[in-house]
């Protein structure tokens, strides 16, 4: 690793050494781009992805990679950088199949400079770069979207999600986009336990690589195997922003960035590289501590002209959903069969019925065998399901794949994904005020436009409340985590729902003191449709809970728990939502009690980004059962 | 970073099992152009899952743009001459499943790659639900004998014939 350095350093110094003293063509450039003070340039800025620190003065590139700068302090003075670059674009050195010409390697940095500072060809020469020419010329782009695979069924963490750009070659249609390439930002290892690249990913430990890969491969991940809706937005870049965003996307190739989960993540590294594209855009800058992806698409789709057109693709799993609802029980029923290896394919059942019905069965027995197989119930032979696609090549009858209705509200569109609240409230006849504050990002009460339903993720949600009488505010909760999936059940799907919660929450004792606690809880639950309803619109569950809560106040320091909850989650109307539920935890281990509780809660919706939320309460710990009562507004920012 | 640091606290949590089970896809160790089907092979389950809320992805080095040379890819984009078997390699089930309809994104890309033309195409399409017992002979064909067995079929359909020398 040194050694690379050193010649990383040695190639970098070379040019300066050679022609630092004897070019005056090069002085000419150096005193030009001073004079235009081009290194203050947002443009300049940009491509060396020079930001201002979050505390304090002065600015840093986020790329880690010494390679990627030709001045030695090039990280952090962007005149130093500006002008060495200069000075190595006189380099005559030839391209190779791994080393590249300065010119081509930052080819991005090369045209903005030659075209501010109208570089004289004669005495300072344009290399080929025959490598990247022919590179673009197998993209062939025309246009580029942005795409945005939303959450899958019983993972709300996958609301985190990923963002890519799509490059949209000039003769490819709707039809044919398998055939694109993407470009996405992806840790770069060859890790294999995905506990080492948790932990490692979410502290900068690997670096981060730009790669561009057949979009068929990313739908397959996508659409195919996670089940995710997937959100194309088509931008409206010209051909020649499309050129800056290949040539910076090509210069920032071999270049690492130490990669965090959180806030350098893809999302906020292919919205940089927008602004390189259309100088003017400001996407980044609002991304300093979180860039959730849904919000990247939504700073992208806030820009006026910048999005042409938005494309849904359902996943197999939507899919398979509308299939259903088009069709009768005893039809689906012989799918399920099918599918699951109960009857085959020839059987009388299947073959009384019309062409058209059977296509319509097979086909749906094939995508749901496919889809039991990706997620790993594979009950299913691959001799099975060709059985079934073999019987189906043998009908004359047109495809019966249905159209999939696009969701009324897209990603970008749904409630923003920070929320605060002012509430009023009472409890054992108290009255207090209270404040919630929810950093991100959506819960089972808010609004699903936009959202997966039954997905709920917050992090760091911070609850204070102030009861009438006393001098001060006390926090009540704080929470790091808190994920539920409620993921209702049916023949066809039989995910099982699961939550998991931990933070810090006040506990009433049985002398009446209330401390801060530490909990952890969560557990494996069952939701099912209430009868006569789909989508998840009204919803019946039960959850098993266990539950460690910790502190000072437990005999032994801690208690540990277990027992049911039980629900109801519906919807009245479009804006109104109600939860019912009760939970019963017994704790035997440590200091041992009972703690119960009833809680319906409601949620009206006053606009896209307000909302009126009401919780009824009666709750036991240890021993006394008390009642509370609170109103709040919720306002979405 | 305290932020961070209590997250990771959180994840494992409440993760353990699902993490130790996960295993990222690696990349093809010849480096060569089996990159379609060994991509997703440990893509099951509940690895997959984890993988996606913990990572945006892992890159595949065949995929490294300005790279150079890798296998069947220069500097990221996959060479001409691999493009129609590495496209048919990674996109087996699809076409299987498009061909039984003959319909569909991914039959349609194939038979862009091919060149068929438009007037062509909805012959193409037909000749390839016709065919399909003889395309996909078995349950585990190999991108190879598909190959071979689309070419058969092109070459012995009149109208289709020329196409056969362009997969």
């Amino acid at each position: 690793m040194p050694g690379r350095w050193i010649l990383l350093l040695i190639i970098s110094w070379l040019p300066l050494v050679v022609f630092a003293n004897d070019n005056a063509y090069l002085h000419e450039l150096v005193g030009q781009a001073r004079e235009k003070n081009l290194a203050q340039r947002a443009e300049w800025l940009n491509l060396l992805h020079y930001k201002p620190y979050v505390y304090g003065t002065g600015m840093r590139s986020l790329a880690d990679d010494p390679a990627f700068f030709n001045a030695p302090d090039g990280k952090t003075d962007a005149a130093a950088e500006l002008e060495a670059t200069l000075a190595v674009f006189f380099s005559t050195a030839e391209e190779t199949d791994k080393v590249q010409n300065p010119q081509c390697r930052f080819i991005a940095r090369y045209h903005w400079l030659k075209e501010e500072l109208h570089f004289d060809p004669a005495r300072l020469p344009e290399q080929p770069c025959r490598r990247f020419y022919q590179w673009r010329a197998s993209l062939d782009p025309n246009e580029i979207t942005l795409v945005f695979p939303a959450a899958y069924l019983n993972n709300p963490a996958s609301m985190y999600g990923h963002t890519l750009l799509r490059i949209d070659a000039k003769d490819q249609d709707e039809r044919t986009r398998l055939l694109a390439y993407s470009i996405s930002y992806a840790a770069g290892t060859d890790e294999t336990s995905g506990l080492i690249f948790a932990v490692r990913g979410l502290f900068g430990g690997y670096p981060g690589v730009f790669a561009i890969t057949p979009y068929y491969l990313k739908v397959r991940e996508y659409s195919d195997i996670e089940n995710r809706d997937v959100w194309e937005y088509q931008l409206t870049l010209t051909p020649s922003e499309i050129d800056r965003l290949l040539m910076h996307t090509w210069e920032l190739g071999p270049t690492h960035f130490d990669y965090y989960f959180f806030d350098e993540n893809c999302a906020y590294h292919l919205l940089s590289l927008l602004e390189v594209a259309r100088p003017g855009l400001k996407l980044t800058d609002r991304f300093r501590w979180w860039a959730i992806p849904s919000d990247t698409v939504r700073a992208v789709a806030e820009q006026s002209g910048l999005v042409k057109r938005v494309v849904y693709r359902p996943a197999t799993a939507t899919i398979i959903r509308r299939r259903l609802a088009d069709m009768e029980d005893r039809q689906s029923g012989l799918a399920r069969g099918l599918a699951e290896r109960k009857m085959s394919a020839a059987d009388d059942r299947l073959h009384e019925l019309p062409l058209q019905e059977q296509a319509r069965i097979l086909e749906l027995a094939y995508d749901y065998a496919t889809y039991r197989s990706a997620s790993g119930r594979d009950t299913t032979t691959p001799a099975q399901t060709h059985e079934l696609l073999l019987a189906r090549s043998r009908l004359e009858v047109p495809p019966q794949r249905p159209e999939v209705p696009v969701p009324a509200v897209r990603p970008d569109q749904g409630h923003k994904t920070s929320r605060l609240a002012l509430g009023l409230g009472s409890r054992g006849g108290r009255r207090f005020e209270e404040i919630d504050l929810r950093p991100t990002y959506h819960d089972l009460m808010d609004d699903d436009g936009g959202y997966t339903r039954g997905a709920q993720i917050e992090f760091f949600n911070m609850r204070w409340r102030h009861y009438r009488g006393d001098d001060s505010l006390r926090l009540e909760e704080l929470t790091p985590l808190n994920i539920v999936s409620l993921s209702p059940r049916d023949d066809f799907f039989t995910p099982v729902s699961w939550k998991i919660n931990i933070g810090w929450t006040r506990k009433h004792f049985a002398d009446n003191d209330e401390p801060l606690i530490f909990r952890a809880s969560g557990g494996p639950g069952l939701a099912f449709n209430m009868p006569g309803t789909h989508e998840g619109k009204s919803v019946y569950y039960g959850y098993l809970e266990a539950a460690l809560d910790a502190g000072k106040r437990f005999d032994r320091d801690y208690a540990v728990g277990a027992g049911p909850v039980a629900g109801w989650l519906t919807d009245i109307s479009d804006r109104w939502r109600i939860n019912l539920y009760a939970r019963s935890l017994r704790y035997g281990l440590g200091e041992a009690h009972n703690a119960r509780e009833l809680t319906l809660e409601q949620r009206y919706s006053l606009s896209q980004q307000s909302a009126l939320h009401l919780r009824l309460h009666r709750k036991q710990e240890f021993q006394d059962y008390r009642n509370a009562a609170e109103i709040s507004l919720q306002y979405y920012y | 970073m305290l932020n961070k640091k209590l997250m990771v606290v959180a994840l494992v949590m409440a993760f353990p099992v699902g993490a130790m089970a996960a295993g990222a896809a690696a990349p093809d160790a010849s480096g060569g152009c089996g990159v379609g089907s060994k991509l997703f092979e440990n893509q099951r389950g509940v690895a997959p899952q984890v993988l996606a809320m913990t990572t945006n992805g892992i890159a595949q080095q065949t995929f490294a743009v300005s790279s150079g040379t890798s296998g069947c890819s220069q500097d990221g984009v996959v060479k001409s001459n691999w493009k129609t078997s590495m496209f048919i390699d990674g996109n087996k089930t699809k076409l299987a499943r498009d061909m039984s309809t003959g319909s569909g994104e991914a039959l349609e890309s194939l038979a862009k790659l091919i060149g068929i033309q438009d007037q062509h195409k909805a012959a193409f399409f037909q000749a390839t639900k016709d065919n399909f017992s003889r395309i996909f002979a078995a349950d585990n064909v190999t991108t190879d004998q598909v190959v071979a067995s689309l070419k058969q079929v092109l070459a012995s359909d009149s109208e289709l014939a020329p196409y056969s020398n362009s997969i």
